[in-house]
């Protein structure tokens, strides 16, 4: 495998970072951005190796074993299809509603089992990074579950992102383009020969593979010709290609010309240069936090393109690089909800919460897995932070370190804003306990005792390095007023420094 | 650098706040030493400005979705109209007529009241050239109010912050939800969003006896202080770096530090929250509104003028008009809150006796097409009515309908008689009385709407 090419033509970019900079800090921000941080143990442990061991650590996970085992409702299911289809044609409006009531409660327990089962993985699973890869292809290929109307599918699409995590560039965009759950998004199923529909063939290349202005609307139009004929068998739960509904005739699509269908399409796309640059521009962003400049995308996508397209060896020459590690990225990049709530649980060694709570506290935070906003997914990056969501976390950091119930109304499960549905969610609330923070499995009796080394624990298990002199002199003044150190006051201490704006970026 | 540029900006902030006595709440306790540090070099360049106390606010309401605008402001009368749209086309029994060629649709009472009342103006046909039919892209073109062949970085209301409100506290802009809407983003991030005012608060979850100080809530105070303050040396006021105006693609900051911003925002959230929850508490609605999200959100508007909270502008939204099937359905249930709601909040007004300095105007990113689909429904279309409501509006229709006639449509849709943003110019203009063309970019002339 050629991981590097000539220095020449990456003009000297995405060096490895030298052997003297890998050390405690830098290795907290690998496992931060390719994982969702750890305990300082953990980071310890990382430090301890070599650089490119660390990543092959967390990258080559296929070695280490995942038992985590599948939701036993996440297959076909023919039966129930079958029963769809027949009451859709032939059910009286009453039967008909009936038959939606129990379908519509059916998907919101299967979504909500569907939500705490990646958080999970997220949160306790042996590979983090793949389980960062899928939220990022989840937000890239940015799909909601308020279209798809199928708990299976979402699953499915999730498991997609996992198994095709790292791999090959074209084969993502060509499995992810006929899963179910994007024919549906993007109305690809239905899309007919005599009425050709260009949802999905504008979106893919506007917002999946190559960005506004690199296309024409004649691309739009000639690439959704060639994209009939992919669809959907409802009863199977599969794609299905229908030589019928396919338009055969010539097309002219992003330059090529011939009866082309949809394996083309994704083919001539990955073919631009701009696809290679599109994606790591994207992958950089997300791991990063700064958009890369020219030199250094141009960098990236000849790395990717060198690689035939395969993302592991790019992201592999990504994570040693230099530029990965500069003052403008480290500890520079706002947590997502979702990093936030995972990686809080990660450095407390603490229980992701039950998850009706852990989904309440994500959608007031604005990040509602399975139901991003819109196809082009979360905007992410500041746009996380108002001054609603920003007082949310620091209330949410209440709720996990003491164990406390957030304060949740109806309208926050509401199906959509404003609309009701939100009543059963909140009767589950009523009946769910948490812990909190567990104090002697992550402070030593010694930092439970003494107010210097207790903050000095906390930063470094919370931060990887320090609070402003004047917050630390605040939560030494706030320790100082208390005789003797309680469980609560120290839970106090652990969210006042969950509740900074130093503790919202990582 | 970037560092110095955010203090320069909280600095005006304070400056006004403390000697323009824009802000009538008492300062907590622990601000008043930054205060008496800055007083010394501030006081020479103290600016007033008018404020939501006592000056005109503009309540924008957002359809999103896109909204039908056919079936909004209907043309019953139209052939046209009856043949693009034979099952969902509206007739003169399920209208509420306006003259004899347009009415409202039937469940738009509250607007038809106040279109009675002399309180509704109706732009018609409102749009922009080469419109584009994708909802986030249309939306941002609302939101920023830019050519559809360009891209901006700042909304419009951004830029009305920066331009026409520098120094301003950080409530000069109001949205009623969780997230910021594009039209907000600016230079200097001024806007303050909350949806639950009980809510909108640090929950210290100590439980201090009745006169203690509850120290969890002292201290996370001046954790989120801005502590540099005393040391940082005035700059000019420089446009480059990271706001939040950088992020409007999603991408991030180039250049800058997180942490300066969520500061700032820390700082706006401390400054506005107590403020917000006494007015939410003291003040009573003097109007019932309808149990739904919008009308949730207009009767916290309106408690919240009259609490007299120094904003400008206030953003509400109502979602759900993507009406791509079973249109009649939807538009019914929608139309019914968005009329009741809107007169509930004038009613409220009025009873306050507020409501000749308030403004309400609605968008919606796009209309839709004329004819209507196989499912009850319409697509993604172009021009729509916008509709303006206050005690000073030209009531009555604005502009022209446009055509329907087959050979007057451009790709299936109407096309527009009158760009948004000679609706906005009239809004800064006549309405928040500061110049447009600094905001809009060029001078677009000034819809006369009050």
């Amino acid at each position: 495998m050629k991981l590097f090419l000539d220095a020449s033509v990456l003009n000297d970019m995405l060096k490895p970072l030298s052997k003297d900079r890998w050390k405690f800090e830098t290795a907290a921000h690998l496992l931060n951005r390719a994982g969702f941080g750890g305990p300082p143990a953990q980071i310890q442990t990382l430090a301890g190796l070599d650089h490119d061991h660390a990543i092959s650590f967390l990258i080559d996970y296929e070695k280490i074993p995942d038992p985590t085992l599948n939701p036993d409702w996440a297959k076909p299911d023919p039966d129930r299809m079958k029963q769809v289809r027949e009451m859709n044609q032939h059910g009286t409006p009453e039967g008909k509603k009936q038959f939606q009531r129990a379908q519509q409660q059916i998907l919101q327990r299967e979504m909500i089992e569907l939500r705490g089962w990646w958080l999970q993985r997220m949160a306790r699973g042996p590979r983090p990074f793949q389980e960062k890869m899928v939220l990022f292809w989840h937000g890239h290929f940015a799909t909601s579950v308020d279209k798809v109307r199928d708990a299976y599918y979402m699953w499915r699409q999730n498991e997609l992102f996992r198994r095709l995590a790292t791999g090959n560039w074209q084969g993502l965009l060509l499995e992810a383009g006929k899963d179910p759950a994007m024919l549906i998004w993007l109305d690809q199923a239905q899309s007919r020969q005599q009425h050709p529909n260009e949802n999905y063939a504008r979106e893919n290349m506007e917002l999946f593979a190559l960005g506004e202005g690199h296309y024409t609307e004649k691309d739009v139009t000639e690439g959704a010709r060639a994209l009939t004929g992919w669809s959907l068998d409802r009863i199977t739960q599969k794609y299905i290609y229908r030589p019928r509904i396919h338009d055969d005739g010539e097309k002219t699509f992003l330059g090529r010309t011939g009866n082309l269908d949809g394996d083309d399409v994704i083919a001539q796309i990955v073919a631009q240069p701009q696809a290679a640059k599109f994606i790591t521009a994207k992958i950089w962003n997300f791991f990063s936090g700064q958009r890369p400049d020219e030199k250094l995308n141009d960098a990236l996508a000849a790395v990717l393109r060198a690689n035939g397209n395969n993302f592991k060896p790019f992201l592999r020459v990504m994570f040693r690089s230099e530029e990965f590690y500069t003052n403008d990225i480290v500890r520079n990049e706002v947590k997502s909800p979702v990093q936030w709530l995972v990686g809080s649980v990660r450095m407390l060694e603490c229980d992701l919460p039950p998850t009706i709570v852990s989904w309440g506290m994500l959608r007031q935070l604005g990040q509602d897995l399975f139901a991003p906003p819109n196809v082009k997914g979360w905007d992410g990056g500041l746009t996380w932070i108002t001054t609603n969501t920003l007082l949310t976390r620091y209330n949410d950091a209440e709720t996990l370190v003491a164990g406390t119930l957030p304060e949740l109304t109806p309208a926050d499960f509401a199906r959509k804003p404003g609309g009701a549905g939100g009543e059963k969610a909140m009767k589950v609330l009523e009946r769910v306990r948490m812990g909190g923070v567990n104090l002697e499995k992550i402070l030593s009796p010694d930092e439970r005792d003494n107010k210097d080394t207790l903050v000095a624990a906390l930063q470094h298990r919370l931060l990887q390095t320090t609070l402003k002199g004047d917050q630390e002199n605040a939560l030494q003044e706030f320790l100082d007023s208390k005789e003797k150190l309680t469980d609560a006051d120290i839970r106090t201490t652990i969210r006042l420094i969950m509740s900074t704006p130093e503790y919202q970026v990582a | 650098m970037k560092n110095e540029i955010t203090l320069q900006t909280r600095r005006e902030f304070l400056r006004t706040t403390i000697l323009g006595s824009a802000l009538t709440w008492t300062v907590p306790a622990f601000l008043a030493n930054t205060f008496a540090a800055l007083h010394a070099d501030a006081a020479d360049s103290a600016t007033q400005i008018a404020t939501g106390k006592d000056a005109t606010i503009l309540v924008v309401l957002q359809m999103a979705g896109g909204n039908d605008g056919l079936n909004t402001v209907v043309p019953y009368a139209n052939d046209f109209y009856h043949k693009a749209r034979p099952k969902i086309g509206l007739h003169a029994d399920k209208i509420l007529k306006l003259n004899d060629d347009l009415g409202l649709h039937g469940a738009l009472t509250g607007f038809k009241n106040l279109y009675d009342s002399g309180n509704l103006a109706v732009v018609q046909g409102v749009g922009y050239p080469n419109p584009n039919r994708s909802h986030f892209r249309s939306t941002e073109i609302w939101q920023t109010a830019s050519d559809s062949d360009k891209i901006e970085k700042y909304g419009w209301l951004g830029r009305y912050f920066d331009s026409a409100c520098s120094g301003a506290d950080p409530t000069v802009g109001v949205t009623i939800g969780n997230q910021l809407p594009e039209a907000f983003f600016a230079k200097k991030p001024i806007g303050v969003c909350f949806n639950n005012p009980q809510n909108y608060r640090f929950v210290s979850g100590a439980h201090p006896k009745p006169g203690e100080t509850d120290l969890t809530e002292e201290s996370y105070k001046k954790m989120n202080e801005l502590n540099e303050l005393e040391n940082s040396s005035p700059l000019p006021d420089d446009n480059s770096g990271g706001s939040i105006g950088s992020l409007a693609a999603g991408m991030p900051m180039q250049g800058g530090k997180a942490v300066d911003f969520i500061t700032r925002t820390a700082l706006d959230a401390q400054m506005s929250s107590d403020e917000v929850r006494k007015i939410a508490a003291r003040v009573k609605n003097q109007a019932v509104y309808p149990n739904s999200q919008l009308g949730g959100s207009l009767k916290l508007v309106a408690k919240l003028i009259g609490g007299g909270l120094p904003t400008r502008i206030y953003y509400v939204s109502q979602g759900g008009y993507d009406t791509h099937t079973n249109q009649i359905n939807s538009q019914q249930r929608l139309f019914q809150d968005l009329g009741d709601s809107t007169k509930s909040f004038v009613d409220d007004l009025k009873a306050q006796g507020n409501m000749q300095r308030v403004l309400v105007m609605t968008f919606s990113e796009f209309g839709r097409r004329v004819s209507e689909n196989a499912n009850g429904g319409t697509d993604h279309g172009a021009a729509a009515p916008i509709f303006i409501v206050g005690n000073k509006v030209k009531a009555g229709l604005l502009g022209k309908y446009p055509s329907l006639a087959p050979q007057d449509l451009f790709e299936g849709d109407i096309k527009y008689n009158v760009d948004f943003r000679n609706v906005y110019a009239g809004v800064l203009e006549n309405w928040l009385k500061t110049k447009s063309a600094p905001i809009l970019g060029k001078q677009f002339e000034p819809l006369q709407m009050v």
